[in-house]
């Protein structure tokens, strides 16, 4: 029984991943850098019609609030532009398109065109038309021009970015001077208890969670896995500041489970 | 995870609930697309901002009074005081004090905090009735002591907020003098126009008589 439970504790090889450039992480696999997005599509690809279930259901309806206090701290008013990158099914893009009314607009932007069209549709039918974008894009070479938007938000998508400060040179060279960035992401737990746990639910739970509902207990493995290479709170703050973001800072979520990262362009 | 979050979202759901009870709330909300209330009600640790569009969103504001203030739009409305200073709002005669006295602040634009109040009171709505038929047991009872008991509460302090704005305009002159003064001739107007038909219509009425 304790060596069942030795084999199945998750170590991430981060040693190995910083030992070879042209390679990265795709979960715990090391995988050719040019391979990781086409990988990362086949996963959204899989997951695209129950991603909104599988949220609610994952989550036990928390990623709501993630995104609500996301929303709170944008600061977004009437007539701004928002840019939601890797913005998947629109829950962000749902509610920023009431917010910057029909004097603004809002541009929601993914890799994944299976990801855009089930968030396109999800918005249509809830009347949401008129002030909002949908672009296919790469977050680490946005299609936009320089001093755009006022507002960029990356809500559970800056992990699966093969280059992640590329993604963020690239936000940083579309905002606006005086725009901000905010970053949702999973991050590291505070406290050890806690991270033993949420360890336990994902690497057991939430696998199983994706073969019951969704039949694809793969990419339910690579979630766990992605969450668990993506840089910490302060790893993540740094790299906001190479890529020139200044005053940023962090809020820890749900036990730093989840993290809110935030800076400006000035 | 921010507390405050979940107070928004339920707020925000509660709010959308209560007005999608009354059809005729669609065509109110349409007056009000793209305006912002936000109120300061210490000792609330932040402010709340309801956005208005086809539906009510419900922001907190983690910005103080004074650079919310700095950042109003053309259809924003901002006001600052305390819960206990609330029921005290109801008496034209404390106003110009409160507000001299700094326990009340209001900026930008005030029709916004009349048409809200509109939306709200003029709500045509049998909320105890309407969750009855659909529910019979003693849960059911409570849920809906505990919606009416939230939906007085919005009531309650967007009274207020309305009373605010109508006292303003009688007692406070110097706030937004022109918009007001404007607000209150169109009232005129229209009160005048009314009578002027009234009493068109009695014209019209003897002269058939003495036809
Ligand atoms: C977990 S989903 C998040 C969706 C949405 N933001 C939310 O919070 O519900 C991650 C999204 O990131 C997108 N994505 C992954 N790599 C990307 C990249 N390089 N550029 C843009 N989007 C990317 C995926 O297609 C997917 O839709």
């Amino acid at each position: 029984m304790s060596d069942n439970q030795a084999s199945s504790t998750p170590v991430e090889p981060s040693s190995v991943e910083s030992s070879n450039e042209q390679t990265t992480h795709f979960g715990f696999k090391q995988v050719e850098k040019e391979q990781k997005a086409s990988l990362v599509a086949n996963v959204f690809d899989s997951v695209a019609a129950k991603y909104d279930v599988m949220n609610d259901l994952m989550s036990m309806g928390v990623h709501r609030l993630w995104k609500r206090f996301t929303i709170d701290c944008s600061g977004v008013r009437a007539g701004n532009k928002v840019l939601d990158i890797a913005g998947g099914t629109g829950d962000l893009t749902a509610k920023f398109s009431r917010l910057v009314g029909p004097t603004g607009r809002v541009t929601l932007a993914d890799i994944n065109l299976s990801m855009l069209q089930v968030g396109r549709d999800k918005l249509r039918d809830r009347g949401l038309v008129g002030n909002i974008d949908y672009v296919q894009a790469d977050a680490e070479a946005l299609p936009f021009p320089d001093n755009h938007f006022d507002v960029v938000t990356m809500a559970f998508g800056l992990r699966n970015v093969t280059e992640k400060q590329n993604a963020l040179n690239s936000i940083f060279r579309v905002l606006k001077p005086g725009g901000r960035l905010l970053v949702l992401e999973f991050s590291k737990p505070t406290s050890e208890q806690l991270s033993k746990l949420y360890d336990m639910y994902s690497f057991h739970l939430l696998p199983k969670m994706g073969q019951l509902v969704a039949n694809d207990a793969e990419s339910y493995q690579y979630l766990a896995e992605s969450i668990r290479m993506h840089p910490d709170q302060e790893t993540l703050k740094g790299m906001f500041e190479e890529a020139g973001f200044e005053q940023c800072d962090y809020q820890n979520l749900t036990g730093g489970i989840v993290a809110l990262h935030r800076g400006y362009k000035f | 995870m921010p507390a405050s979050a979940l107070f928004a979202a339920t707020l925000e759901q509660s709010i959308n609930k209560v007005l999608a009870l009354d059809s005729e709330s669609e065509s109110r909300l349409a007056e009000l697309n793209g305006s912002r209330l936000i109120a300061f009600l210490s000792p609330m640790p932040f402010g709340i901002t309801l956005v208005f569009s086809d539906r009510v969103d419900v922001l907190i504001e983690h910005d103080d009074f004074e650079s919310v203030k700095a950042q109003l739009g053309p259809k924003d409305c901002c006001i600052k005081t305390s819960l206990d200073t609330l029921p005290e709002l109801r008496e034209t005669s404390q106003l110009t004090r409160l507000i001299q006295q700094k326990a009340l602040y209001l900026e930008g634009e005030l029709g916004v905090a009349q048409q809200v109040s509109g939306v709200f009171q003029n709500l045509d709505i049998d909320v105890e009735e309407l969750l009855a038929v659909r529910t019979s047991d003693v849960f059911a009872h409570q849920s809906v002591e505990s919606i009416k008991a939230l939906h007085q509460k919005v009531m309650s302090m967007l009274t207020d907020a309305r009373s605010v704005v109508g006292n303003a305009m009688v007692e406070e002159k110097k706030i937004a003098a022109h918009k007001l003064a404007v607000m209150h001739f169109s009232d005129e107007v229209s009160a005048l126009r009314d009578s002027t038909e009234r009493l068109d219509a009695r014209l019209r009425d003897l002269e058939e008589r003495f036809k």
